[in-house]
């Protein structure tokens, strides 16, 4: 047996920067190591600071989903203040929070993921169509952004880098005519989703709720030809639904809180069925990392980030998060898997957590938020306030679990005297894409690699699609 | 430089190269330039006529592999027209070595710009440092011709590109669209020069003004009615921590989303990310800094003594129409009487 390693640095159209190495057996991956090759220190760098202005840092941390950062941080400090949001603000923070989530999944899906159908050894039909930034479906996304932008824009006013969600609430009210602007931009937007991913309504999109119902839709109409009918037809036929495939463990904090604290979707832990998703069990791990070293895991409260770049026994600038001690996933797949959503359940009894329904989840929680922004426009009460005064807080602890578009985000905070003595934050990347922990397993896309086919090591677009659909965000992982 | 000036005659018609390097960054940037409208990111790159290369979503792939094409930037068989880097760079190990080519991030900015015909700095901290080089900076990370204010960065005092430019600076936190796609697109038809920037070399088409002007808030600030807490009306200088007396930028006159909002349109305080000093020059960001109930930081614009005067004199006479709405989330009306009295 021939065994072959291959580095794969840079992926093309991906967000920070990513190392692969793989080791090839007779033309399939047989172990995997996927490095986060950057260090900034966002951690260390919180030390000694006033607890609001983590906001500012951390939001930060990724360009692309800075909101939910600052969400994650104003969400650990207001626990710890024992303050509350009043609704509008929950309402209007969940507006924000899912258009910076499906301009997310849309820069994935357009610019990232489809453009590497357009590969060699594919074809050109995919090329017309997604290869950036000509392509007819990826330039007419960079165009139509422009509606659900401004949407995001009568709320928080810039972005990236937004503070418009705080531990009070949401720093901008918004009047009835704002709102009503709101819901012509986003129904323009709704038509671009409509014309262009789906040829039909959302409501018929979201009707489906089972795989036969998905290939009843897929012969029906001109669905086949929408952007959403070529990547299925296409996903099928390269077999991406054999590919990407672990022993998966997904966990979602459920995202998306309402006044109530009920979260839009089910919180939990799924492990070929049910459980409960407790943020206790989380612990993060160095063996692998190029950390201080300390034995086993931490519970992000105790938390250490020191930088060791000199260790040899090392590989990436990411730690290991495991919740029980185990690798765990998390992402759209997880989220609706925890949620028990009917079509995205059924599509993985059928096909696997492989890189088609993890890919088709993202897209489907797409087309889900979107229908749920105009329902949220519609129950802002803009006669009610959006801020609630909070109380102040020398010390104490606090913790912000929430749905970040790629996954489960926490930030852990800790304040002594005023100022903040520690700051943890894990990311979904920090989930999926981790290096091995104490016990040397590997992380989910470190498995998930595993038994990927590599024909040809120059134009590794297998392994591509594989890394891809997990989204990973390396500047989150790494901060 | 003006914007909207036609190009010029003499504009090659050639394909020229704009290599985008993403060096220690959070990809904000890039995030902020997909929001580009009119031109859409797509008709800006049009206009720019340029082939990308280098970037991690942008990179024209028929151009050939990232690291090839890194290689040939550095040999100088594929020219660079425009350098643009995202991020702070490090000075000092370790060194991410990205491309899987084990040679340091440092060193092929500093090989490529050399041969660059312009150098741009997207970003703060490729201007300055910003984010990335704040605190103890165990790194040394830096910008690409200053540090903080200094002049230095990674490319030293006397560096030019080939045009004889010093690297141009779009700062911000991220950059708007229009400042980085505006900028180069003036450097693509050779139409800025020394004259158009400013002391910290930024394009005083865009950084010329300060984020204060055109800001809703502005007749608040006039009289000194401030709000109190976040969602009120009110100026957000006095309490909250704005900076935008200090800001330059044209934020307020430009917008931002689609032309919606701004900082302190979206309700908080402006944070002066354009300016060298950003982050650790403002913080604590969400307090003002007084010495008996007068703010120390003062307006970037107006003379201090007369600052100090007049804002006595503008809080005693401001109206109570202002008083009112500065600390009320919506607006307080006049009832009709009030309204007549006062002669509306």
């Amino acid at each position: 047996m021939v065994t072959k390693t291959i580095v794969f640095s840079p992926f093309s159209r991906l967000e920070g920067d990513l190392q692969i190495q793989v080791e090839v057996e007779d033309g399939r991956i047989a172990a995997s190591r996927a490095s986060g090759t950057l260090y900034r220190g966002f951690e260390p760098m919180l030390r000694g600071r006033e607890p609001l202005d983590a906001i500012v840092f951390t939001c930060r941390v990724c360009g692309q989903c800075g909101l939910i950062h600052s969400a994650a941080s104003a969400a650990a400090i207001r626990t710890l203040l024992g303050a509350e949001m009043p609704p509008n603000a929950c309402i209007a923070s969940n507006v924000m929070l899912a258009i910076e989530a499906v301009l997310s999944h849309l820069t994935h899906f357009y610019l990232s993921f489809a453009p590497d159908f357009a590969e060699p050894p594919y074809d050109d039909e995919a090329a017309a169509r997604f290869l950036p930034p000509t392509g007819a479906s990826c330039s007419r996304m960079l165009r139509e952004r422009e509606e659900i932008l401004g949407v995001l824009g009568l709320f928080a006013g810039k972005w990236p880098n937004s503070l418009a969600i705080q531990p009070g609430g949401t720093t901008r009210p918004v009047n009835a005519c704002e709102i009503r602007r709101a819901q012509g931009l986003l129904g323009e937007f709704t038509d671009f989703i409509r014309q262009q991913l789906l040829r039909c309504e959302l409501d018929a999109w979201l009707a489906l709720r089972s795989a036969a119902d998905l290939d009843r839709w897929l012969g029906e109409g001109a669905h086949a030809a929408s952007d959403m009918g070529f990547f299925i037809t296409r996903a099928l036929r390269l077999g991406l639904d054999g590919m990407g495939r672990w022993p998966a463990r997904f966990i979602s904090s459920g995202g998306w809180p309402g006044p109530t604290g009920q979260t839009l979707m089910k919180p939990g832990v799924w492990n070929g069925g049910p459980g409960d998703f407790d943020p206790a069990r989380i612990a993060e791990h160095v063996k692998h990392s190029w950390f201080e070293p300390y034995d086993g895991g931490l519970h992000p409260h105790e938390g250490e980030s020191e930088a060791d770049p000199e260790r040899t026994d090392a590989y990436s600038w990411a730690k290991a998060p495991r919740y029980e001690g185990q690798p765990a996933e998390t992402g759209p797949l997880a989220r609706l898997v925890n949620d028990r959503d009917p079509l995205i359940a059924d599509l993985l009894g059928r096909h696997g957590p492989s890189v088609y329904v993890r890919e088709l989840a993202r897209l489907h929680e797409t087309i889900r938020l979107l229908s749920q922004i105009g329902i949220w426009l519609g129950q802002v009460d803009p006669e009610e306030p959006f801020w609630r005064d909070t109380p102040h807080a020398e010390s104490g602890s606090g913790v912000g679990l929430v749905e970040a578009p790629r996954g489960t985000l926490g930030h852990w905070i800790r304040v002594e005297g005023g100022k903040i003595r520690n700051y943890q934050i894990i990311t979904p990347t920090g989930w999926n894409l981790s290096p091995r922990d104490s016990e040397d397993q590997p992380g989910p896309l470190e498995a998930a690699l595993v038994g990927t086919p590599v024909p040809d090591p120059d134009r590794p677009v297998t392994v591509s699609h594989v890394v891809k659909s997990f989204d990973p965000c390396l500047f989150c992982t790494v901060h | 430089m003006e914007e909207g000036r036609n190009a010029p005659a003499t504009w090659s018609r050639a394909v020229a190269n704009l290599l985008w390097i993403q060096a220690v960054c959070c990809g904000g940037e890039t995030a902020s330039l997909l929001n580009s409208d009119h031109p859409h990111f797509e008709a800006a790159l049009r206009a720019l006529d340029v082939a990308v290369l280098g970037h991690a979503y942008l990179h024209e792939q028929a151009k050939g592999k990232m690291a090839e094409v890194l290689d040939a930037c550095a040999a100088g068989t594929l020219p660079v027209n425009l350098l643009a880097v995202e991020g702070a760079t490090y000075r000092t190990a370790p060194q991410p070595a990205p491309w899987a080519t084990g040679k340091p991030l440092s060193d092929w900015v500093r090989a490529i710009a050399r041969l660059a015909d312009y150098t741009v700095a997207v970003g703060t901290c490729a201007s300055f440092g910003g984010v990335m080089a704040c605190a103890r900076n165990p790194m040394g990370a830096t910008g690409l011709q200053f540090h903080r204010s200094e002049k230095g960065g990674l490319l030293g005092v006397d560096y030019r590109s080939r045009s004889g430019l010093p690297v141009v600076n779009v700062p911000g936190c991220p950059a708007h669209p229009d400042w980085m796609i505006g900028t180069l697109w003036a450097l693509r038809g050779d139409r800025l020069t020394e004259a158009d920037l400013d002391r910290f070399n930024r394009p005083r088409a865009f950084y010329g003004k300060l984020a204060h002007h055109a800001c809703p808030r502005n007749e608040y600030y006039e009289f000194k009615a401030s709000a109190t807490a976040y969602s009120q009306q009110g100026c957000l200088f006095e309490n909250l921590g704005c900076k935008g007396t200090l800001c330059e930028s044209d934020c307020n006159e430009r917008l931002w989303l689609a032309r919606t909002g701004s900082c302190t349109r979206g309700g908080f305080p402006c944070l002066s990310c354009t300016s060298p000093v950003f982050p650790d020059g403002f913080v604590p960001f969400f307090q003002t800094a007084k010495i008996s109930d007068i703010p120390t930081s003062l307006p970037l614009d107006v003379p201090k003594a007369w600052y100090v005067g007049i804002s006595g004199l503008s809080k005693l006479a401001c109206p109570e129409r202002l008083r009112r709405n500065a600390v009320s989330p919506k607006p307080v009306w006049p009832d009709k009487e009030e309204r007549t009295r006062s002669g509306h």
